[in-house]
């Protein structure tokens, strides 16, 4: 069994020592579909806010799951640069789509978020913090190109010399189910490219692969961890067989044959830094709006900026943290001037710390190949072809 | 103002700030003053030459000021401070007794302890001489760790001069080489007129290029042609440091705002190597 | 103060320190030793411009004077340096004047002996016109830095 997978799979995945690391075949039990109803059951159970995929507004958006009915069941989406659009599948797939425009940093890292509060009272003004209560979340539905990210995100956050506690505190409670990509085309993703994907191989606590045929629908589900392993077993399941394996290979190695998008990485954050001033920042330049969708969408961009505001009396004030975007002149205000003003140097700085300082800084890329960024950029500027202009390098082998 | 003491939680948490009053206040210029601080709490924040604080008036924001002295009693903090926004016009406008919330210290510090045995040569344009001038503070408390101290300022006009009163004292030091200069000059002003790059000829027979150490601070552009005129005298690139500044606004390195290239100048600065630098040094806008 | 000695501050100011000891002995036939009390002019705008002046030693303000404000110093020289450069494209006149803030010592050329020996000798001509241009670069990228007024506050954005 493990054997058989390392076969067809190890071509796929380029290992990146420092994103992922191909480890040990885990546990793994079949479960039928109509079985999701329980899992979510028996996480509520234990007192855990599940969040998941669910249709809102023409797209699939991470939300509150109450029942298993709220997931996109039977939906697939067309995505494309600058395009985003639900269609009906023809079969009840649960988790049948790539991602959409949230990204989990919404639950682990929200905004705005209070940092402290400050009472003015008689005895002085007194500083409290707020955060006393944060939620245990669920997240059902994790792609392995998100799990990537929340771990790049980890790195950033928590494990540095300073760690920001309120995303500490959520991070580590979070129950992680991931779906392992497959029964969808992934027209923007480039995970394999960037070694995050299309299989998750740890970091979870369950980890889905769908497998659906006019005849079952079952769920291949891997154990990734104690608590994981002790919720399934409250769920109707049995081994996983040789042929369950190999379907579910079949089917990942599909979505990794499809992969809308290709990435050269070796060499690519000294190229980038070689050629900063290359005529193509130019051309994506005349095209990009700044409008900073792509950091809004993107699961790795963390940047925020701090601010007081009191209410009108002056009595309550609260130090607060919004989402920022290094696409506005406001970004680099310092004492009295921005310091990137044209629309130019701002692009360069997210390509340029996407996908080659970053790897200065943290030991990884920031991008995880999620493809968010191509699909919801209103001009449908494709950070692959950027990249790759910009950098001139291209992917010599083959796709699959 | 912020009259009130302010009690805050045991700071576990890296955004929460410590109540400190404010013990004096000395106008340097019309839009300039220096504060010197003391914490209510036994709390030592203890800072070097070169690192910032985060000063908070709370209600209004947060901003980072490098410290300009050493402390006189453990715990004191003492920052120059001048009114560019709505914060730090609030820090100016701070008296004794009022109340300010510091984090901090954050950042890298002058290389004091690379310079020992070294000659040492310090470059102030403008502001850029408060977070010089707790190098300067530090080299004198123990002046026989260094070779030749050279301290040179350039400021826009005879009344933008900081630290008038130290001046005048250091000018009198022999073991000291003092060289200021004015862009703009007044009818009383009797020294010199013209750019700081300029007062680096007038100092060359004093240093060894070889075994000197270099520390700027000023306006990037003023920087730039330092750097220049230091690099014509033949001081290594690793030998040139630079006290940097960006937009900050966690201090901790999680924010992103202050960003230059690879590095956070929160957590790998303000204080640099221009040979970590030169890569980027002619990239407008990065 | 004897030729000899002229060669001798020729051969230490760093305008003249790296000609050859035969050009500087010419030179030092054109020159003489000046010296001026706190306040004392060198230049005053409007004469004509036939001196050029090595500062050896004090400080020398380069200044405009403008009616209702007195003299308005932009820049200032010091020991090592050289004042005036008019004299170069004669017939000419000094539009600024320079006045010495402190006691300083100068060596004085004849501007029209000058011009002459330079026209004589080429290879010396083109030497000193090399290092004048040197100096007016110098003088431009420090009125320009002080121009840019770096220190100055903030502008609004």
């Amino acid at each position: 069994m493990a054997h058989h997978w390392t076969e067809a799979g190890l071509h796929l995945l380029i290992d990146r020592a420092a994103t992922r690391t191909v480890t040990a075949m885990p546990q793994a039990v079949v479960v039928e579909a109509s079985q999701l109803a329980n899992l979510l059951t028996a996480l509520h159970a234990r007192k855990y806010r599940v969040i998941g995929p669910t249709v809102r507004d023409g797209a699939i958006v991470y939300d509150e799951l109450t029942t298993v009915s709220d997931l996109p069941v039977g939906w697939t989406d067309e995505q494309e640069a600058g395009q985003y659009r639900l269609r009906r599948r023809d079969d009840g797939a649960y988790f049948g789509y790539a991602v959409g425009p949230h990204a989990w940093k919404r639950f682990l890292h929200p905004s705005p978020f209070t940092l402290w509060r400050a009472r003015r009272t008689p005895d002085g003004v007194i500083v409290e913090l707020t955060d006393a209560e944060p939620s245990r979340f669920a997240f059902l539905g994790v792609r392995p190109c998100d799990l990537a990210a929340i771990g790049i995100l980890d790195r950033v956050l928590r494990d540095g010399p300073y760690v920001d506690p309120s995303y500490r505190d959520r991070r580590d409670h979070v129950f992680v189910v991931t779906v392992q990509c497959a029964n969808f085309t992934p027209s923007t993703c480039f995970c394999v490219s960037m070694g995050t994907g299309p299989r998750a191989e740890n970091g979870f606590d369950l980890a889905l692969t769908e497998l659906l045929d006019p005849e079952s629908h079952r769920f291949l589900v891997e154990i990734g961890s104690e608590r994981g392993a002790e919720i399934l077993h409250e769920l109707p399941h049995r081994p996983a067989s040789a042929s369950d394996w190999e379907t579910a290979t079949r089917l990942v190695h599909n979505t990794a044959a499809r992969m809308g998008r290709q990435l050269e990485v070796r060499g690519l954050p000294e190229a980038l830094l070689a050629n900063l001033e290359h005529p193509r920042w130019d051309h994506v330049a005349a095209r990009c709006l700044t409008c900073g969708n792509c950091t809004m969408v993107c699961p790795t961009c963390f940047c925020f900026s701090v601010e007081d505001r009191s209410d009108l009396t002056g009595s309550v004030i609260e130090r607060v943290r919004t989402a920022d975007v290094c696409f506005t002149t406001a970004f680099t205000y310092t004492a009295g001037k921005s310091l990137r003003q044209s629309a130019r140097s701002r692009y360069r700085q997210w390509l340029t710390h996407k996908l080659a300082t970053w790897v200065t800084q943290f030991g990884t890329f920031g991008c995880v190949g999620c493809g968010r960024c191509i699909t919801w950029c209103p001009v449908g500027i494709d950070i692959t072809e950027e990249a790759a202009a910009i950098s001139g390098l291209t992917r010599k082998d083959e796709r699959p | 103002m912020v009259k009130a003491a302010i009690t805050t939680p045991a700071a576990t948490n890296p955004f929460i700030p410590f109540p400190f009053v404010v013990m004096s206040r000395r106008r340097e210029t019309r839009d300039t003053v220096t504060l010197r601080l003391r914490p209510l709490r036994n709390v030592r924040l203890l800072a070097q030459p070169g690192q910032f604080m985060m000063l908070s008036v709370i209600g209004v924001g947060e901003v980072p000021i490098s410290v300009s002295g050493l402390p006189r009693r453990p715990g004191e903090l003492e920052h120059t401070i001048r009114a560019v926004g709505s914060v730090t016009r609030h820090l100016v406008a701070l008296r004794p007794g009022d109340y300010i919330g510091v984090r901090g210290p954050f950042g890298t510090s002058w290389p004091l302890q690379l310079a020992h045995g070294q000659d040492v040569l310090l470059i102030a344009g403008g502001l850029g001489f408060a977070p010089l001038r707790s190098a300067l503070l530090s080299i004198l408390r123990e002046r026989w760790r260094y070779r030749q101290v050279i301290a040179l300022y350039g400021a826009r006009s005879p009344t933008d001069l900081l630290y008038r009163r130290d001046l005048s004292r250091w000018q009198q030091r022999p073991d000291l080489i003092l060289r200021m200069t004015v862009d703009h000059p007044d009818q009383y002003w009797r020294g010199q007129v013209g750019v700081v790059p300029n007062l680096i000829r007038q100092v060359a027979a004093f240093f060894e290029p070889a075994n000197t150490i270099a520390m700027i601070c000023g306006p990037e552009i003023m920087m730039r042609f330092t750097i220049r005129e230091l690099q014509k005298h033949g001081v290594p690139d690793e030998h040139i440091f630079l006290s940097l500044e960006r937009n900050m606004q966690c201090a901790i390195g999680l924010c992103g705002h202050c960003q230059l290239g690879p590095f956070f100048l929160c957590k790998d600065g303000p204080v640099l190597p221009y040979s970590r630098l030169a890569p980027f040094s002619e990239i407008r806008e990065f | 103060m004897s030729d000899r000695e002229l060669e001798e501050f020729l051969a230490v100011h760093p305008f003249t320190a790296d000609l050859d000891e035969n050009q500087r002995a010419l030179l030092a036939k054109q020159a003489r030793l000046a010296h001026y009390q706190p306040d004392e002019y060198l230049i005053q705008e409007g004469r004509p411009a036939n001196a050029f002046y090595l500062i050896v030693q004090g400080l020398v303000s380069i200044e405009l004077f403008v009616p209702g404000h007195g003299p308005r110093p932009l820049q200032t020289v010091e020991g090592g340096s050289a004042v005036g450069w008019s004299w170069m494209l004669a017939p000419s006149r000094w539009e600024f004047d320079a006045r010495a803030l402190e006691r300083t010592t100068a060596v004085v050329f004849d501007a029209e002996r000058l011009r002459a020996l330079l026209l004589e000798d080429c290879c010396l001509g083109l030497r000193l016109v090399q290092r004048l241009l040197f100096l007016v670069t110098e003088r431009l990228r420090a009125a320009r830095l002080q121009l840019l007024d770096l220190y100055g506050p903030p502008r609004e954005r």
